[in-house]
């Protein structure tokens, strides 16, 4: 039986899941997120003996790791820790053997009745993934967990909870990977990482569900303490349906973060991000860069906000987006904005949405280079500024390939599209 | 071995800019093309590259002998053509020395060995005065008016082309980075190749001298000449052309 603090929280979660409709976003213009096509009442939570899986293979390939926790529907899998300075176990055993240590941070930042979604997460989850590292510890590799959807009819309610300590410093990697599949699934997600202060923390989240109709509704929140340094980078590469809220907080005076993301969308998929960068004290820098691009029939809409509270002055930071579209039947929008209760702060954003531009083909033409590599080129040279701040060589390599095979796919397309704009001009 | 253009007239949108241009340049030869603003001097060095923005309504673009009139960019520049940009384009992501690796291996069968690809920049670093941490940078990302003529002028040295033109390369530059790119140039002129030097002013042909001069206005050649007629340009102006032309009813 899981402690008081578990079980109530669920208890009252389970109600406001039950109260409340399946939601559909809107937003001011075109954009609508809807679940009408998913099927929720047919998905079941899995359980798994054990795990064999040639996409996490795949993924994670040989690297060494520090600790490497599997959660394979609704349960861990597979959890090796080869750091012993560092707690990695199922959230499930951790709110038993580590009760005090969990219950100060468990949820701090994710309330449970924001929606029907986090609700649910809040009341169904199983499994889960918990991490600390102590204060004054240093971990050079990587902490790496891995959410994994292997068949459809799948539900995965998901639970994050990691604690870096005092001066502390590591490398966390989640992944969220599904192989190509005919059938719907989804992933609710919640995570929420407590950089304490003095920690720097490098956290990377690698999205890529497949070409499977797999759905995935996800809130993230990161606290960043006194003197803290995280660095974030989200990684969407694939998912039919996603609906994230990634937050990152600059609680206290000096905390400073550095928040990139990128997404590459195909065929029919649909990608949904908010990400607001908030700063609730004074004396917190941020930089926030959002880069994607979308082909096939994808819809893509990132909305990206800087929130500086009152009471928090000498905030410096920065938030742009960039969107490529490369598909005519492409649609999609970056909206950057700002909240600012006070004076005395730099804060600064924009954005743009564009396509390939004709003359950077012509000029790479002129010089041999066949129109395809041109583009694939461009599109890789694009993403290039924000694979260079994953500042993580392993997880550039497997960006790069993953935009590279998708490109590849995409090149009739490109091709036409980008032939009609040459001859419109 | 001739870069010939024949009766070539382009359009842009809607409106006509080369109204029968003819020209012939053969290798080992460097012809001038000087005319004011507006005369179509950029446009004809857009179509002899083959940008999709301007259209040929009427004439032909050969080379050796080759009809390009209808080939796409690539093709051109693996016949042997090169244009050296007036505003190059940005490439993000994309280093110099990679560029310039992708941009020679585009033309070869076998891609290039490292060693003589390191051992050929060196050199052409050297002859142009480019720093070494230059080839690290993105290409034309930041980059100054002069760096950006400096890399297009690194790329002619490294690809070696048959023809060459140079679209305005003059414009911009000090008096310094002039001379330098100018070397540059001269460095490369020869037997084996011919070049199309495109300029507004006569400045550049006092370090680069022309064999032939031809006078653009209007979307028309007016006046043709040896190097002697840039220096009766430099003393008259293009208003003494214009009027000339005016006055023997062209």
């Amino acid at each position: 039986m899981a402690p008081e603090f578990v079980e109530d929280r669920r208890r009252a979660a389970l109600e406001v899941y039950e109260s409340q409709d399946v939601p559909t976003w809107r937003r001011s213009g075109f954009w609508t997120t809807s679940l009408r096509g998913l099927d929720l009442d047919a998905l079941e939570p899995r359980r798994y003996d054990s795990l064999d899986s040639a996409i996490v293979r795949d993924h994670l390939g040989d690297e060494e790791h520090a600790a490497l926790i599997v959660q394979q529907g609704a349960n861990v899998v597979h959890c090796d820790v080869a750091d012993e300075r560092i707690i990695v176990m199922p959230l499930e055993e951790a709110v038993e053997k580590h009760a005090d240590l969990v219950e100060e941070w468990f949820a701090k930042r994710l309330p449970y009745d924001e929606g029907k979604f986090p609700a649910g997460t809040a009341a169904f989850w199983t499994g889960g993934v918990f991490v600390y590292v102590p204060d004054n510890v240093r971990i050079e590799k990587p902490i790496q967990a891995v959410w994994l959807i292997e068949e459809p009819g799948t539900v995965q309610w998901a639970h994050s909870l990691v604690v870096v300590g005092e001066n502390a410093e590591c490398k966390l990697r989640e992944y969220f990977l599904a192989p190509d599949f005919e059938g719907q699934a989804l992933h609710a997600g919640a995570f929420e990482l407590y950089a304490r202060p003095g920690a720097q923390v490098h956290l990377a989240h690698y999205q890529d569900w497949g070409s499977g109709e797999v759905h995935d509704i996800s809130v993230r929140r990161v606290e960043v303490q006194r003197d803290a340094h995280v660095k974030w980078v989200p990684i969407h590469l694939g998912g039919h349906l996603t609906k994230q809220t990634l937050d990152i907080i600059t609680a206290e005076p000096g905390s400073d973060m550095r928040h990139t993301g990128m997404y590459f969308t195909e065929r029919d998929e649909h990608l949904d991000l908010f990400t607001t960068d908030k700063h609730e004290a004074g004396h917190t820098t941020g930089d926030t860069v959002w880069k994607g691009a979308l082909t096939g029939e994808s819809r893509a809409s990132y909305e990206g906000l800087i929130h500086i509270v009152p009471k928090a002055p000498e905030v410096d930071t920065y938030l742009q987006t960039h969107q490529m579209l490369l598909s005519p039947k492409a649609k999609g929008d970056a909206i950057p904005s700002l909240i600012v209760e006070v004076d005395n702060v730099k804060a600064s954003h924009g954005g743009t949405v564009g396509e390939l531009d004709p003359e950077q083909i012509f000029y790479m033409m002129t010089r041999g280079i066949p129109r395809a590599e041109a583009v694939r080129v461009l599109v890789e040279g694009y993403f290039e500024e924000v694979v260079m701040r994953l500042d993580d060589p392993g997880l550039e390599d497997l960006v790069r390939r993953r935009i590279s095979e998708k490109l590849a796919d995409a090149e009739d397309q490109v091709r036409e599209f980008i032939g009609e704009r040459a001859e419109a001009s | 071995m001739t870069l010939e253009v024949q009766n070539l007239h382009v359009r842009t949108e809607d409106r006509e800019i080369l109204h029968g241009v003819d020209l012939v340049v053969k290798k080992g030869e460097t012809h001038a093309l000087m005319g004011p603003n507006g005369s179509g001097k950029s446009t004809l060095a857009n179509t002899l590259m083959g940008n999709p923005s301007y259209e040929v309504t009427e004439g032909r673009i050969l080379l050796n002998g080759e009809d390009l009139t209808e080939a796409d960019p690539d093709e051109r520049a693996r016949a042997g053509l090169f244009m050296a940009f007036q505003y190059p384009a940005t490439i993000p992501g994309v280093s110099v020395a990679n560029f310039l690796r992708m941009a020679m291996n585009a033309g070869r069968e076998e891609p290039i060995k490292v060693k003589e690809f390191g051992a050929l920049l060196g050199k052409n670093m050297e002859l142009l005065k480019i720093d070494r941490a230059f080839t690290s940078r993105y290409l034309n990302e930041g980059f100054s008016g002069g760096e950006k003529k400096r890399a297009e002028i690194l790329q002619l040295a490294m690809l070696q082309p048959e023809f060459a033109v140079l679209d305005e390369t003059d414009s911009g530059l000090d008096i310094d980075a002039l001379r330098i790119v100018a070397e540059g140039v001269n460095a490369m002129r020869g037997a084996e190749r011919g070049f199309l030097i495109i300029t507004h002013y006569t400045r550049i042909l006092e370090y680069v001298k022309p064999d032939f001069v031809h006078i653009l206005l209007d979307g028309r050649i007016v006046r043709e000449g040896g190097s002697e007629l840039a220096d009766e340009l430099e003393d008259k102006g293009y208003e003494f052309v214009r009027e000339g032309v005016a006055a023997s009813g062209a």
